[in-house]
Protein backbone atom coordinates (compact mmCIF):
# COMPACT_ATOMS: atom_id res chain seq x y z
CA UNK A 1 0.00 0.00 0.00
CA UNK A 2 1.25 2.93 -0.89
CA UNK A 3 1.77 6.03 1.56
CA UNK A 4 0.98 9.81 1.07
CA UNK A 5 2.57 12.45 2.59
CA UNK A 6 4.85 9.57 4.60
CA UNK A 7 1.49 9.01 6.66
CA UNK A 8 -1.82 8.37 5.06
CA UNK A 9 -2.01 4.65 3.40
CA UNK A 10 -4.35 4.71 0.44
CA UNK A 11 -4.53 2.87 -2.51
CA UNK A 12 -4.80 5.95 -5.03
CA UNK A 13 -3.83 5.83 -8.85
CA UNK A 14 -4.16 9.46 -10.07
CA UNK A 15 -2.63 8.49 -13.51
CA UNK A 16 -4.90 5.63 -13.80
CA UNK A 17 -7.90 7.57 -12.64
CA UNK A 18 -7.46 10.45 -14.61
CA UNK A 19 -6.95 7.80 -18.07
CA UNK A 20 -10.71 6.34 -17.04
CA UNK A 21 -12.12 9.77 -16.66
CA UNK A 22 -11.28 10.14 -20.41
CA UNK A 23 -12.44 6.77 -20.99
CA UNK A 24 -15.40 8.07 -19.29
CA UNK A 25 -16.11 10.77 -21.43
CA UNK A 26 -15.64 8.62 -24.17
CA UNK A 27 -18.90 6.65 -22.71
CA UNK A 28 -20.93 9.65 -22.03
CA UNK A 29 -20.38 10.18 -25.28
CA UNK A 30 -21.59 6.68 -26.65
CA UNK A 31 -24.32 6.85 -24.41
CA UNK A 32 -25.50 10.73 -26.53
CA UNK A 33 -25.11 8.71 -29.59
CA UNK A 34 -27.00 5.94 -28.78
CA UNK A 35 -30.13 7.91 -27.72
CA UNK A 36 -29.66 10.03 -30.67
CA UNK A 37 -29.83 7.15 -32.89
CA UNK A 38 -33.12 5.56 -30.65
CA UNK A 39 -34.32 9.03 -31.93
CA UNK A 40 -33.92 9.27 -35.48
CA UNK A 41 -34.88 5.28 -35.22
CA UNK A 42 -31.93 2.94 -35.43
CA UNK A 43 -33.00 0.98 -32.64
CA UNK A 44 -36.54 0.87 -34.18
CA UNK A 45 -40.11 1.92 -33.18
CA UNK A 46 -40.78 4.75 -34.34
CA UNK A 47 -38.81 7.53 -35.64
CA UNK A 48 -37.91 9.30 -39.03
CA UNK A 49 -39.17 7.86 -42.19
CA UNK A 50 -36.95 6.70 -44.63
CA UNK A 51 -34.66 5.29 -41.73
CA UNK A 52 -37.13 2.85 -39.80
CA UNK A 53 -40.15 3.47 -41.50
CA UNK A 54 -39.97 2.02 -45.08
CA UNK A 55 -41.94 2.66 -47.93
CA UNK A 56 -41.47 0.00 -50.74
CA UNK A 57 -43.02 0.06 -54.21
CA UNK A 58 -42.80 -2.69 -57.22
CA UNK A 59 -41.68 -0.94 -60.63
CA UNK A 60 -45.64 -0.73 -61.95
CA UNK A 61 -46.93 0.69 -58.15
CA UNK A 62 -49.26 -2.06 -57.85
CA UNK A 63 -47.96 -3.53 -55.20
CA UNK A 64 -46.71 -1.18 -52.05
CA UNK A 65 -45.22 -1.88 -48.62
CA UNK A 66 -44.98 -0.34 -45.44
CA UNK A 67 -42.82 -1.98 -42.65
CA UNK A 68 -40.14 -1.20 -39.93
CA UNK A 69 -36.57 -1.70 -41.03
CA UNK A 70 -35.49 -2.09 -37.48
CA UNK A 71 -37.35 -4.67 -35.22
CA UNK A 72 -36.80 -5.95 -32.04
CA UNK A 73 -37.24 -10.20 -31.11
CA UNK A 74 -40.66 -11.32 -29.74
CA UNK A 75 -41.83 -7.74 -30.41
CA UNK A 76 -45.13 -7.29 -32.54
CA UNK A 77 -44.80 -5.21 -35.90
CA UNK A 78 -47.35 -4.94 -38.77
CA UNK A 79 -46.03 -4.67 -42.17
CA UNK A 80 -49.18 -3.37 -44.67
CA UNK A 81 -49.61 -4.10 -48.19
CA UNK A 82 -51.22 -1.70 -50.68
CA UNK A 83 -52.85 -3.71 -53.40
CA UNK A 84 -53.51 -1.14 -56.99
CA UNK A 85 -54.20 -1.76 -59.94
CA UNK A 86 -56.32 -5.01 -59.50
CA UNK A 87 -56.95 -7.41 -62.23
CA UNK A 88 -58.47 -9.95 -60.19
CA UNK A 89 -61.20 -10.26 -56.98
CA UNK A 90 -58.85 -12.92 -55.69
CA UNK A 91 -55.41 -11.60 -55.53
CA UNK A 92 -52.49 -13.20 -54.21
CA UNK A 93 -49.40 -12.12 -52.00
CA UNK A 94 -46.64 -14.51 -52.00
CA UNK A 95 -43.82 -14.45 -49.42
CA UNK A 96 -40.52 -16.48 -48.95
CA UNK A 97 -39.80 -19.27 -46.99
CA UNK A 98 -38.39 -16.81 -44.27
CA UNK A 99 -41.69 -15.03 -43.79
CA UNK A 100 -43.43 -18.27 -42.02
CA UNK A 101 -39.95 -19.42 -40.93
CA UNK A 102 -38.71 -16.81 -38.60
CA UNK A 103 -41.58 -14.43 -38.59
CA UNK A 104 -44.88 -15.39 -36.68
CA UNK A 105 -48.15 -13.83 -38.50
CA UNK A 106 -50.17 -13.49 -35.54
CA UNK A 107 -53.27 -11.92 -37.40
CA UNK A 108 -54.12 -10.57 -41.55
CA UNK A 109 -56.51 -8.06 -41.55
CA UNK A 110 -58.40 -8.61 -43.54
CA UNK A 111 -58.85 -12.01 -43.22
CA UNK A 112 -57.20 -14.70 -46.17
CA UNK A 113 -59.85 -16.50 -47.99
CA UNK A 114 -56.99 -19.33 -48.30
CA UNK A 115 -53.43 -20.06 -47.24
CA UNK A 116 -50.83 -22.37 -48.90
CA UNK A 117 -47.82 -22.67 -47.94
CA UNK A 118 -44.82 -25.29 -50.17
CA UNK A 119 -41.08 -25.28 -49.49
CA UNK A 120 -40.22 -22.01 -50.35
CA UNK A 121 -43.31 -20.36 -50.53
CA UNK A 122 -46.19 -19.23 -48.44
CA UNK A 123 -49.27 -17.79 -50.78
CA UNK A 124 -52.34 -15.66 -48.86
CA UNK A 125 -55.04 -15.49 -51.22
CA UNK A 126 -57.94 -12.36 -50.32
CA UNK A 127 -61.44 -12.02 -51.87
CA UNK A 128 -61.20 -7.66 -52.81
CA UNK A 129 -64.03 -6.61 -54.67
CA UNK A 130 -62.19 -3.35 -55.60
CA UNK A 131 -59.58 -2.42 -57.77
CA UNK A 132 -57.28 -1.81 -54.94
CA UNK A 133 -57.16 -2.44 -51.06
CA UNK A 134 -54.89 -2.93 -48.13
CA UNK A 135 -53.79 -6.19 -46.44
CA UNK A 136 -52.42 -5.83 -42.93
CA UNK A 137 -49.83 -8.28 -41.30
CA UNK A 138 -48.73 -7.99 -37.74
CA UNK A 139 -46.31 -9.88 -36.53
CA UNK A 140 -43.57 -11.10 -34.11
CA UNK A 141 -40.02 -11.87 -35.50
CA UNK A 142 -39.22 -14.97 -33.74
CA UNK A 143 -35.42 -14.76 -34.85
CA UNK A 144 -32.41 -12.16 -34.22
CA UNK A 145 -30.52 -10.59 -36.86
CA UNK A 146 -31.29 -9.93 -40.59
CA UNK A 147 -33.87 -11.48 -42.38
CA UNK A 148 -34.43 -10.66 -45.89
CA UNK A 149 -38.13 -11.34 -47.52
CA UNK A 150 -39.17 -11.34 -50.96
CA UNK A 151 -42.85 -10.55 -51.54
CA UNK A 152 -44.63 -11.24 -54.75
CA UNK A 153 -47.61 -9.36 -55.66
CA UNK A 154 -51.36 -10.67 -57.81
CA UNK A 155 -49.46 -9.75 -61.22
CA UNK A 156 -46.10 -11.46 -60.12
CA UNK A 157 -44.47 -8.44 -59.32
CA UNK A 158 -41.54 -8.58 -56.78
CA UNK A 159 -40.11 -6.69 -54.05
CA UNK A 160 -37.43 -7.70 -51.59
CA UNK A 161 -37.48 -5.91 -47.94
CA UNK A 162 -34.99 -6.83 -45.90
CA UNK A 163 -35.14 -6.35 -42.04
CA UNK A 164 -32.85 -6.16 -38.90
CA UNK A 165 -34.24 -7.78 -35.88
CA UNK A 166 -32.58 -6.47 -32.55
CA UNK A 167 -32.42 -9.40 -29.74
CA UNK B 1 -29.95 -20.89 -22.69
CA UNK B 2 -31.59 -17.79 -23.16
CA UNK B 3 -31.80 -16.85 -19.67
CA UNK B 4 -28.29 -17.40 -18.92
CA UNK B 5 -27.56 -15.06 -21.73
CA UNK B 6 -30.08 -12.73 -20.75
CA UNK B 7 -28.59 -12.64 -17.07
CA UNK B 8 -24.91 -12.45 -18.08
CA UNK B 9 -25.49 -9.50 -20.77
CA UNK B 10 -26.99 -7.20 -18.44
CA UNK B 11 -25.18 -8.10 -15.86
CA UNK B 12 -22.24 -7.01 -18.10
CA UNK B 13 -24.11 -4.21 -19.19
CA UNK B 14 -24.69 -2.54 -15.99
CA UNK B 15 -21.28 -3.09 -14.68
CA UNK B 16 -19.85 -1.08 -17.51
CA UNK B 17 -23.05 1.46 -17.84
CA UNK B 18 -22.50 2.71 -13.61
CA UNK B 19 -18.78 2.30 -13.67
CA UNK B 20 -19.16 4.72 -16.87
CA UNK B 21 -21.63 6.88 -15.14
CA UNK B 22 -18.74 7.40 -12.68
CA UNK B 23 -18.68 6.79 -8.27
CA UNK B 24 -21.11 9.45 -7.16
CA UNK B 25 -23.90 8.26 -9.94
CA UNK B 26 -25.66 5.85 -7.28
CA UNK B 27 -24.20 6.52 -3.93
CA UNK B 28 -25.95 9.20 -2.08
CA UNK B 29 -29.96 8.14 -2.82
CA UNK B 30 -31.29 11.39 -3.53
CA UNK B 31 -34.82 11.89 -4.65
CA UNK B 32 -33.33 11.52 -8.79
CA UNK B 33 -31.49 8.74 -8.12
CA UNK B 34 -33.79 7.22 -6.15
CA UNK B 35 -36.14 7.29 -9.00
CA UNK B 36 -33.30 6.38 -11.37
CA UNK B 37 -32.76 3.41 -9.02
CA UNK B 38 -36.59 2.44 -9.16
CA UNK B 39 -36.92 2.65 -12.93
CA UNK B 40 -33.40 0.82 -13.79
CA UNK B 41 -34.67 -2.29 -11.29
CA UNK B 42 -37.83 -1.99 -13.26
CA UNK B 43 -36.36 -2.08 -16.77
CA UNK B 44 -33.92 -4.50 -15.63
CA UNK B 45 -36.25 -7.11 -14.17
CA UNK B 46 -38.45 -7.21 -17.64
CA UNK B 47 -35.35 -7.39 -19.78
CA UNK B 48 -34.28 -10.30 -17.76
CA UNK B 49 -37.25 -12.11 -17.53
CA UNK B 50 -38.69 -11.22 -20.66
CA UNK B 51 -42.42 -13.05 -20.48
CA UNK B 52 -41.00 -16.45 -18.91
CA UNK B 53 -42.46 -16.11 -15.35
CA UNK B 54 -41.28 -19.87 -14.64
CA UNK B 55 -39.78 -20.64 -11.39
CA UNK B 56 -37.09 -22.61 -13.24
CA UNK B 57 -36.28 -19.06 -15.27
CA UNK B 58 -35.87 -17.04 -12.03
CA UNK B 59 -33.66 -19.80 -9.96
CA UNK B 60 -31.64 -19.82 -13.35
CA UNK B 61 -30.98 -16.27 -13.71
CA UNK B 62 -30.72 -15.72 -9.85
CA UNK B 63 -27.89 -18.27 -10.00
CA UNK B 64 -26.73 -16.80 -13.36
CA UNK B 65 -25.99 -13.79 -11.95
CA UNK B 66 -24.78 -15.05 -8.24
CA UNK B 67 -22.11 -16.89 -9.84
CA UNK B 68 -20.56 -13.93 -12.06
CA UNK B 69 -20.62 -12.47 -9.40
CA UNK B 70 -18.18 -15.09 -7.59
CA UNK B 71 -16.19 -15.42 -10.79
CA UNK B 72 -15.92 -11.59 -10.78
CA UNK B 73 -14.39 -11.47 -7.29
CA UNK B 74 -12.57 -13.93 -8.28
CA UNK B 75 -10.97 -12.53 -11.24
CA UNK B 76 -10.30 -9.72 -9.42
CA UNK B 77 -8.53 -11.31 -6.50
CA UNK B 78 -6.14 -12.87 -8.93
CA UNK B 79 -5.50 -9.87 -11.10
CA UNK B 80 -5.48 -6.88 -9.35
CA UNK B 81 -5.29 -4.42 -12.12
CA UNK B 82 -8.34 -6.25 -13.33
CA UNK B 83 -10.20 -4.84 -10.05
CA UNK B 84 -8.56 -1.32 -10.66
CA UNK B 85 -10.44 -1.09 -14.01
CA UNK B 86 -13.84 -2.80 -12.55
CA UNK B 87 -13.65 -0.80 -8.88
CA UNK B 88 -11.02 2.06 -9.24
CA UNK B 89 -9.20 3.65 -6.70
CA UNK B 90 -9.44 5.57 -3.76
CA UNK B 91 -8.48 9.75 -4.86
CA UNK B 92 -8.11 12.30 -2.63
CA UNK B 93 -9.61 15.64 -3.13
CA UNK B 94 -8.69 17.26 -0.27
CA UNK B 95 -4.55 17.23 0.65
CA UNK B 96 -3.26 18.61 3.19
CA UNK B 97 -6.37 21.07 3.66
CA UNK B 98 -6.17 22.12 -0.23
CA UNK B 99 -8.69 21.42 -2.12
CA UNK B 100 -7.45 19.53 -5.60
CA UNK B 101 -10.54 21.29 -7.53
CA UNK B 102 -9.71 19.89 -10.82
CA UNK B 103 -9.95 16.04 -9.20
CA UNK B 104 -13.72 17.63 -8.14
CA UNK B 105 -14.53 18.46 -11.29
CA UNK B 106 -13.95 15.74 -12.79
CA UNK B 107 -15.78 13.33 -10.44
CA UNK B 108 -18.73 15.79 -9.97
CA UNK B 109 -18.04 16.95 -6.12
CA UNK B 110 -18.37 19.65 -4.70
CA UNK B 111 -16.81 21.81 -1.29
CA UNK B 112 -20.84 21.24 -0.07
CA UNK B 113 -20.45 17.32 -0.36
CA UNK B 114 -16.87 17.65 1.21
CA UNK B 115 -18.48 19.22 4.19
CA UNK B 116 -21.75 17.28 4.08
CA UNK B 117 -19.67 14.20 4.93
CA UNK B 118 -17.45 16.13 7.25
CA UNK B 119 -20.80 16.96 9.59
CA UNK B 120 -21.76 13.58 9.35
CA UNK B 121 -18.76 11.47 10.51
CA UNK B 122 -16.92 13.88 12.28
CA UNK B 123 -19.16 16.98 13.07
CA UNK B 124 -16.97 19.45 11.60
CA UNK B 125 -17.67 23.00 10.75
CA UNK B 126 -14.95 24.19 8.22
CA UNK B 127 -13.08 22.57 5.64
CA UNK B 128 -10.02 24.31 7.87
CA UNK B 129 -10.56 21.44 10.52
CA UNK B 130 -10.28 18.66 7.42
CA UNK B 131 -6.82 17.04 6.89
CA UNK B 132 -7.60 15.02 4.25
CA UNK B 133 -10.93 13.92 2.21
CA UNK B 134 -11.28 10.59 -0.08
CA UNK B 135 -13.54 10.04 -2.20
CA UNK B 136 -13.69 6.57 -2.39
CA UNK B 137 -13.91 3.37 -4.86
CA UNK B 138 -17.63 3.54 -3.57
CA UNK B 139 -18.52 7.16 -4.57
CA UNK B 140 -18.53 8.07 -0.26
CA UNK B 141 -16.16 10.66 1.10
CA UNK B 142 -14.21 9.58 3.95
CA UNK B 143 -12.65 12.66 5.97
CA UNK B 144 -9.97 11.99 8.02
CA UNK B 145 -9.78 15.44 10.28
CA UNK B 146 -6.91 17.62 11.25
CA UNK B 147 -6.32 16.82 14.46
CA UNK B 148 -6.51 13.46 14.44
CA UNK B 149 -4.30 13.10 11.54
CA UNK B 150 -1.42 14.73 13.58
Amino acid sequence: MNKHNGELEIDEDAPFEKRFWTVQRIGWLIMLLVILAAMFGFTGRGGLSGINKIKKASQSQSLVLEYDRFQRYQVSDKLTVKLQQLQTTAPTITFSKVFYEKIRVEQVVPQPEKVEINANEITYTFSISQPSGDVIFYTKPMHAGSLEVMVKGPNNERVPISMFVYP
Amino acid sequence: MDTIFRGAIIYIFLLIIFRISGKRTLYDATLFDFVLLLIIAETTQQALLGDDFSIVNGLLLIITLIFMDICLSLIKQKFKSFGKVVDGTSLILLDNGKLLTERMKKERVDEGDILESARALHGLEHLSQIKYAILEKDGKITIIPKEKAS
